[in-house]
């Protein structure tokens, strides 16, 4: 309807000069008929009508001109873009067609504009956002059958409002012949001022900086996970409640989390002894009873440089013998991208510790391996760098990018009984910022009379 | 060794556990004293003169690859920043900045 309008209005601008022209030719030549020959067909009052008739007409057509001229230049929801194609007569109609044309862009971007606007009215697209990664793996290790791998894992993200967020992540993947589904995020986040966020439900682990910010497959750099602070040493969530945030001091951050959760449970009986004392993260039923309280804090003095240092402690065991467990992380960051390194340097190091008391375990023998008691220490972490010359002109060699990684694990004085170390270099090639190619070799280096497994690695990772 | 390790972490763990306390009380008294809504700028902001664009570039590209502005909708990016304003702990100021730099570029 507003297009037909405003093309009408064209119209009108092109067809009103050539009407006024018909109107006011024979007029102004009745006029000199009037006053060179003083005729008796036009008298002197109904010219002065006709004249004033004339200057009203024209005043009109002004201000139709002045409208459509506005219309043009902040144009109406849903205008089209005007159509030069109207033939240009006379010059009022020339700069007319120019003005339009020269705002059909600006008019496209509105309609653009309000297009998404009223996308965004829709229900159900405002303030939900579906994240999350795809992976496709394939990993040839030596002493074991080589495979390929898949999983997905999906993000559901819910603003809420301006304080309150959802998020909750689901993952798929294949193990041991069956497509297992597991809830790995559901938190819902309340901004209880602006430096201050309290969460509850099943978070990532804020203590590990590793599982909070870089194990995604879009994110981390290599197709497998280091040692330690990844499925080791650290539980990757925690069931309970977190306070976070950040304080700003001056030009720097300082970041901090601190959280109550389920404590871990300890292993006290199985039918493999490497698992007797060590920690079992999937206490979801919080078998002893007890409450784990940690936290990390994060500096960052420069926005390249991030060091952090995270903490958690809980009673661990049967209730009435329940031991001390501590678990502690240091981490350093250095993210550069820089013109002088021609690209973008990436160092990440990780180490952390865990700490079980002395505990005896099967303590009257019944298990057939005891009575067994032992302080369980074990510790480890890796340490990171990647490059990646972003600033090259070479599509190919921009997109390419060198990683290598030590990870360890010391766990010789415990029923595993070696300590672990690998060197790992990696190749990638980003095809997005969130999409990547992985290829890379490992060599590995275990004590203890353990079997060596180097291995190669590929992993295709899509983030959305 | 293993009877060090077990000391440094008995004696790491308190000092530790003061800090975290300390800086959510911390914060807590700061944040209580200047309760606004989200995503306003507060009063002694740390980077007044730091752009959108800037910030963005700053902070995005700590723990992954930037992403363009371009790759979500605004409304997508509404979702994404809430996202991130808690994971990565941004302040006000730079989850305001950031996001009105990333709807307007997009
Ligand atoms: C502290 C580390 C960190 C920083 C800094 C960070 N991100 Fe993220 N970002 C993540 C992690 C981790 C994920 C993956 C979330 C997941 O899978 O749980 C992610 C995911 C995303 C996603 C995918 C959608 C989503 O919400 O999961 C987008 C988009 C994104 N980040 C944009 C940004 C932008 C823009 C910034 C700058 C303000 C930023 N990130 C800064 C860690 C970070």
């Amino acid at each position: 309807m507003n297009r037909s309008y405003f093309s009408f209005l064209n119209r009108i601008i092109v067809c009103g000069p050539t009407a006024l022209a018909f109107i006011v030719i024979p007029l102004s030549v009745s006029a000199q008929d009037v006053n060179s020959t003083s005729s008796d067909y036009v008298s002197r009052a109904e010219y002065d009508k006709l004249k004033a008739e004339h200057e009203a007409m024209k005043q009109e057509l002004e201000a139709l001109k002045a409208t459509v001229r506005q219309m043009a230049t902040a144009p109406s929801p849903g205008a089209a873009p005007a159509q030069p194609a109207v033939p240009a007569e006379g010059p009022s109609e020339n700069k007319q067609v120019v003005t339009t044309t020269s705002t059909v862009d600006e008019l496209r971007q509105e309609v653009d504009a309000l297009k998404l606007q009223i996308k965004e009215t829709f229900p159900g697209t405002t303030k939900f956002l579906l994240a999350g990664y795809g992976t496709a793996a394939f990993t040839a290790r030596s002493g074991e059958d080589p495979f390929f791998d898949a999983a997905f894992n999906a993000l559901f993200l819910w603003k809420l409002t301006d304080r309150l967020f959802f998020e909750g992540e689901m993952e798929l993947e294949f193990e041991d012949e069956a497509t297992d589904l597991n809830l790995e995020v559901a938190q819902a986040s309340y901004l209880l001022n602006d430096y201050m966020t309290i969460g509850l439900g099943r978070f990532l682990n804020p203590m590990n900086f590793f599982v909070e910010r870089q194990h995604m497959n879009w994110v981390n750099k290599l197709p497998d996970k280091p040692l330690a602070v990844y499925d080791g040493i650290f539980p990757e969530s925690e069931m309970g409640a977190q306070l976070r945030g950040v304080i700003p001091i001056g030009p720097t951050k300082l970041e901090y989390a601190a959280f109550v959760a389920n404590a871990p449970g300890l292993i006290t009986e199985s039918d493999d002894v490497s698992e007797i004392g060590m920690l079992d993260f999937d206490n979801d039923a919080n078998f002893g009873g007890h409450v784990a309280v940690g936290g990390h804090v994060g500096f960052i003095p420069i926005p390249e440089v991030e060091v952090g240092y995270g903490i958690q402690r809980s009673k661990v065991g049967p209730r009435d013998q329940a031991v001390e467990n501590i678990l502690q992380s240091v981490d350093v960051n250095y993210v550069r991208d820089a013109t002088w390194l021609k690209g973008l340097i990436n160092l990440r190091a990780e180490w952390g510790w865990s700490h079980v008391d002395h505990f005896v375990y099967d303590a009257d023998g019944s298990q057939g391996f005891g009575p067994l008691s032992f302080n369980n220490n074990r510790n480890g972490g890796y340490a990171q760098i990647a490059y990646r010359p972003t600033h090259l002109d070479n599509d190919i060699v921009r997109n390419l990018e060198g990683v290598f990684r030590y990870d360890r694990i010391n766990q010789m004085h415990t029923p595993v009984g070696f300590d672990e170390q690998r060197w790992t270099f990696g190749l990638n090639y980003w095809v997005t910022p969130s999409a990547v190619l992985k290829l890379a070799y490992e060599v590995d280096d275990k004590n203890g009379g353990a079997r060596d497994q180097n291995a190669f690695m590929m992993q295709a990772a899509v983030g959305f | 060794m293993t009877k060090i390790l077990t000391r440094i972490c008995k004696w790491i763990g308190v000092p530790g556990a003061i800090i975290v306390v300390s800086c959510g009380g911390l914060t807590w008294l700061i944040g209580c004293a200047s309760n606004k809504p989200s995503g306003e700028v507060s009063a002694g902001a740390a980077h007044p003169e730091k752009s959108g664009a800037q910030l963005w570039a700053e902070n995005c590209v700590r723990c992954h690859n930037i992403r363009s502005p371009g790759s979500l909708s605004p409304a997508q990016w509404e979702v994404a920043m809430m996202h991130m304003r808690v994971r990565a702990n941004l302040t006000p100021e730079e989850h305001k900045k950031i996001l009105e730099f990333l709807k307007s570029s997009g």
